[in-house]
């Protein structure tokens, strides 16, 4: 084998397959879009322009590019040997806010370091998404037994209980999305899948009789079908039944300000200034920005701050007022091509362990982008997860340029043994 | 380890291709949805949420007498506004404020509060300041941030005649009047015509509401003009003129004083109405803006009841002004001719009762020209033995009374005109004798008119049958064309009698004001007909009635009346009130004298 010489414009060109060409491009415009958006969400504010969300954006994002490309000629082998130590690192710092972090609105979240604040739980993301992937690749994992999902679902819900106690739904809501496609993917058995998935559908489905009763037939059908010992089964049915029986007494136990919000959900219109107040301006930004929208800043939902959070968890509602129906459609396809450019690069890869890295980042990716834009349109209540490339914030835009970075890593097929060069 | 064998499934990858894809379909879908099919609901709540309307008030339209000397006008009442947040940023701005208008600090956040929209819109804190207050405000401009005075048009009314009863007034429109009339771009708060000429015209004297339309961020605060949406300018409210003669209204008033009374004159043949007075009254400059609680209080608590018309509203009986319909109801079905006479000597006798003549002693003989000229009650008495009461009270409807004139006032009564099912009804059980009969010939007992009904009455016979819907409002000049629009009149002609009756009824009554209970209204150089009345009035002093009309050389007939409340006899006061009207009309060199005195060229 000959020896590798090291030439950084033709290793990069060589090693940047059509994937990933396509996944600059992609993440490239949607940066550019995510930029323009906030220059108009920024542009009346009166304030230099790095001192402006616009101007500290484009710093983050030119090193969160720095990061991505510092990932990519990292070598893969290491991802996979510190996958363990660097979660362990990295729930440490989790919990680090709890002592040395500042409360923002109530919320112990973020760590300082002099002017800079940093949210380890971002991170955070692409360490679970690693050490589930380690885990995964095990030659000897018998997976389609079910203690085989035990460790996964642990690496899981360990940072999810402690960032859901910071409090931050959005984001402990994400370690646990990534956890069952990856199971998918390395093969787990759809039953186990089911079975995992099973409670939550009893609590979500018991507050209707009818929703419940469809939900328990179901049950009854996929036990039939599974044939699984019959005690399993029975055990497991009466679980779930017995899970949706208390949902509701449990449900009145919650306190108002909670309920209100899962209330959210069902009616915003109801009550203009409260809850719903969010997600109903968002609805008129966007619906209001019709084909080809107001136009770039003139949005007069975005500049008379009738949006909340427009930089932030609603920039997507910028987009559609001022860009309208094309805007959000051209936003939404190339979401939609950079996941299935994931999926498809993780079927056709070799490298188990990088093919459920990139299923990981897809899934995590898939969960921001679908959870946040429902919000906007008023899908879903308010939980506080951004847009990826597009929301402003610093920890958030790194995570995202690094996990590209490290799809672009895995995804690339080495000409020779890793271990070598 | 590290090199592990990818091997999955095309069924998995399909599973999650299929999640991915029905998600982002279902999104497409509910973007579609939003921005293309509710697009123009959200646009408008958007737009809603920027724009703030600013209305213009509109003037209302001018309140003209016939011949264009203005009764009601407009003026500029000043207030005081403050934007909440600006003002509560400075506490010099407070003390000023406090000290000039001379409230408690206390006051002025409750009456901030009280108006208060928002923490940038202006509330209202002072109405109608006056232009000390208004020069200082100005002065100041500069030292006092957040305070700001805007004007709203009112009502002002520089004539000298009060004609409350006729313009009526405007007061705050109410909830479930708005509910009605919300098509006609009528607004919580807005002031409305409730009562007379300012409700009966509302739609010809309301102007229509401008606009200005401007952009305001999420806290209400104005942050510029549109550039797309002009200024909407308010259109003024059509002036109307009313068939009043301002002078003959004015010296009418000043007549009647301090008394309690109705005058009306009316033109016989077109009738309009050239003079309207209802005393007690009230100055109407009391309703300009909005009432004050306490000036509203007195007014509806006053026992004289200066609120309450007299003309149209107050119900009396008519006296001896309505003998002249029991004679034409002789003459239409020839019951006694007019030759047919009677002794009087002061008392008739029917049964156990004693009816009895105003005359004590008698008046002796009487014809039927005479029983007119000297209102012989007795004389009557016989008379109305001979007709039936369905007949006598046929033809007093002949004339519509019971009821209304549908004047272009709001509120008229249509008073009581008894025929025998009323009085069967009424009596049901005691039953009603001759005896009520002979009450209600000489317009006493249940017969009940209000003074406009017997102008009308009057008319119909100075035209001998041509009966017309008494009128204020003669015309309005257009806005947009500047062309004058007349209402038109509906009028009815009675046709039952005979020209010989309408002939003697005129001589009769000629002869009442040449010779008569009427001589007090004779007049120079134009001959007046009329009749007199006193109603027996059970809570005190008797009402006088004088009707009549004038027959000019040229030009139509007046018809008038006049009617005190406890004036006593008609021959006095009423006769001589209505004389000295006439001749205030008749004889330009008094009308020049008077006019002089009061101003009005």
């Amino acid at each position: 084998m000959e020896t590798r010489k090291f030439s950084l414009a033709n290793d990069f060109t060589k090693t940047l397959s059509d994937n990933n060409r396509i996944l600059i491009i992609v993440v490239g415009l949607l940066s550019l879009i995510g930029l323009s958006a906030l220059f108009s969400a920024s542009m009346h504010i009166d304030l230099p322009f790095l001192q402006k969300v616009i101007g500290r954006q484009l710093i983050w994002m030119l090193f969160g590019v720095l990061l991505m490309t510092l990932i990519f000629f990292l070598q893969g082998k290491m991802f996979f040997d510190s996958a363990y130590i660097i979660y362990c690192v990295g729930i440490v710092f989790v919990i680090l806010p709890f002592f040395l972090g500042r409360a923002t609105s109530g919320a112990y979240r973020w760590i300082g370091f002099g002017a800079l604040r940093f949210q380890p739980s971002e991170f955070m993301k692409l360490l679970v998404i690693l050490s589930i992937a380690k885990y995964l690749c095990r030659t000897d994992l018998p997976i389609t037994q079910f203690k085989s999902l035990v460790p996964p679902l642990v690496f899981g819900l360990l940072p999810m209980v402690i960032v859901l106690s910071q409090p931050d739904l959005g984001t402990s809501l994400v370690y646990f999305a990534v956890i069952f496609p990856m199971l998918i993917w390395a093969g787990a058995r759809t039953f186990h899948i089911f079975i995992l998935l099973a409670p939550i559908l009893s609590v979500v489905t018991a507050f209707n009789f009818y929703t419940f009763f469809v939900w328990v037939i179901l049950l009854i059908v996929v036990f039939y079908i599974t044939r699984e010992k019959l005690w399993l089964s029975i055990v497991l049915f009466i679980f779930n039944l017995s899970l949706g029986y208390l949902t509701p007494i449990l449900w009145n136990h919650l306190k108002p300000y909670q309920q209100n919000r899962i209330f959210t959900l069902f009616n915003i219109e109801a009550d203009p200034q409260g809850a719903g107040y969010q997600v109903l301006q968002s609805q008129i930004a966007i619906g209001s920005g019709g084909l080809i929208g107001k136009g770039p800043g003139r949005g007069t939902q975005t500049h008379l701050k009738f949006l909340p959070e427009q930089h932030n968890d609603f920039i997507f509602s910028v987009v559609g007022e001022e860009y309208g129906f094309i805007g959000t459609v051209v936003v939404l396809i190339l979401f939609f091509f950079l996941i299935i450019v994931f999926i498809n690069s993780a079927f056709r890869l070799k490298d188990r362990f990088g093919s459920l890295i990139i299923i990981g980042v897809a899934s995590a990716l898939f969960f921001h982008v679908a959870v946040n834009i429902a919000m906007t349109v008023g899908f879903m209540p308010v939980t506080g997860i951004p847009l990826p490339f597009l929301s402003y914030g610093g920890s958030f835009i790194f995570t995202c340029y690094a996990a590209i970075g490290m799809v672009m890593n895995v995804s690339t097929e080495k000409p020779t043994d890793r271990s070598r060069l | 380890m590290y090199y592990s064998q990818n091997n999955i499934s095309v069924a998995r990858k399909n599973f999650l291709l299929t999640v991915v894809v029905s998600v982002f379909f279902i999104i497409l879908c509910r973007l579609y949805y939003i921005q293309i099919v509710e697009y123009s609901r959200f646009k408008g709540i958007a737009e809603s949420n920027r724009i703030r309307i600013i209305p213009l008030e509109a003037p209302r339209g001018a309140i003209l007498d016939r011949r264009g000397q203005i009764i009601v006008d407009n003026k500029s009442q000043y207030n005081i506004n403050v934007i909440p947040y600006e003002a509560s940023q400075s506490k010099e701005t407070y003390e000023t404020l406090t000290s000039l208008l001379n409230i408690s600090s206390d006051e002025l956040n409750r009456r901030i509060k009280r108006h208060s929209r928002g923490l940038f819109v202006p509330a209202k804190i002072a109405d109608d300041i006056d232009f000390k207050t208004l020069s200082y405000l100005e002065e100041h401009r500069v030292d006092l941030p957040g305070v700001l005075y805007s004007f709203e048009p009112v009502r002002s009314f520089p004539s000298k005649a009060n004609l409350s009863q006729v313009i009526g007034y405007l007061r705050e429109i109410n909830k479930q009047d708005l509910k009605n009339i919300k098509q006609f771009g009528y607004k919580q708060g807005d002031l409305i015509g409730w009562k007379g000429i300012e409700r009966e015209y509302e739609p010809i004297l309301r102007g229509a509401r401008g606009y200005n339309y401007i952009q305001v961020d999420v806290l209400g605060r104005e942050v510029g003009t549109l550039r797309n949406k002009d200024k909407v300018l308010p259109v003024p409210g059509n002036d109307l003129y009313l068939a009043i003669d301002l002078d003959m209204q004015i010296y009418a008033e000043s007549l009647i004083g301090e008394k309690r009374g109705a005058v009306v004159v009316m033109n016989a043949l077109t009738g309009e109405i050239l003079t309207y007075v209802s005393k007690p009254d009230y100055a109407p400059g009391l309703f300009s803006g909005t009432v004050k609680a306490e000036v509203w209080r007195d007014l509806i608590t006053n026992p004289s009841r200066p609120l309450y018309d007299r003309v149209t509203q107050g119900t009396y009986p008519p006296g001896s002004t309505f003998k002249i319909v029991a004679i034409l109801s002789a003459l239409e079905n020839k019951a006694v001719d007019p030759e047919w006479s009677i002794y009087c000597n002061g008392k008739y006798r029917m049964g156990r009762r004693v009816y009895k003549c105003w005359k004590k002693e008698g008046h002796g003989r009487m014809n039927m020209h005479d029983a007119i000229v000297h209102s012989c009650n007795v004389y009557f008495y016989n008379l109305i033995r001979k007709i039936n009461i369905d007949v006598w009270s046929r033809n007093a409807s002949n004339f519509k009374f019971g009821r209304k004139t549908d004047i272009d006032l709001y509120g008229e009564s249509a008073g009581t005109l008894p025929d025998a099912k009323f009085l069967d009804k009424k009596y049901y059980g005691i039953g009603w004798t001759e005896g009520t009969k002979l009450n209600l010939v000489i317009g006493q007992g249940d017969l009940l008119v209000t003074p406009i009904q017997m102008v009308r009455f009057a008319g119909a016979l100075a035209t001998r049958g041509k009966i017309v819907q008494p009128h204020l409002g003669l015309k309005f000049l257009r806005r947009n064309d500047s062309q004058f629009s007349i209402f038109a009149v509906p009028s009815d002609t009675i046709t039952s009698y005979s020209p010989e009756a309408w002939e003697f009824i005129e001589n009769a009554m000629f002869d009442v004001v040449e010779s008569g209970t009427g001589r007090a209204a004779k007049v120079k150089n134009v001959k007046i007909f009329g009749k007199t009345g006193t109603a027996q009035n059970p809570h005190g002093d008797d009402h006088a009635w004088f009707i009549g009309w004038s027959k000019p050389e040229q030009g139509a007939p007046l018809a008038i009346v006049v009617m005190i409340e406890n004036g006593g006899s008609g021959s006095g006061i009423a006769a001589q009130m209505a004389g000295k009207i006439y001749n205030f009309y008749y004889n330009p060199s008094m009308q020049q004298m008077l006019a002089d005195r009061h101003g009005n060229p």
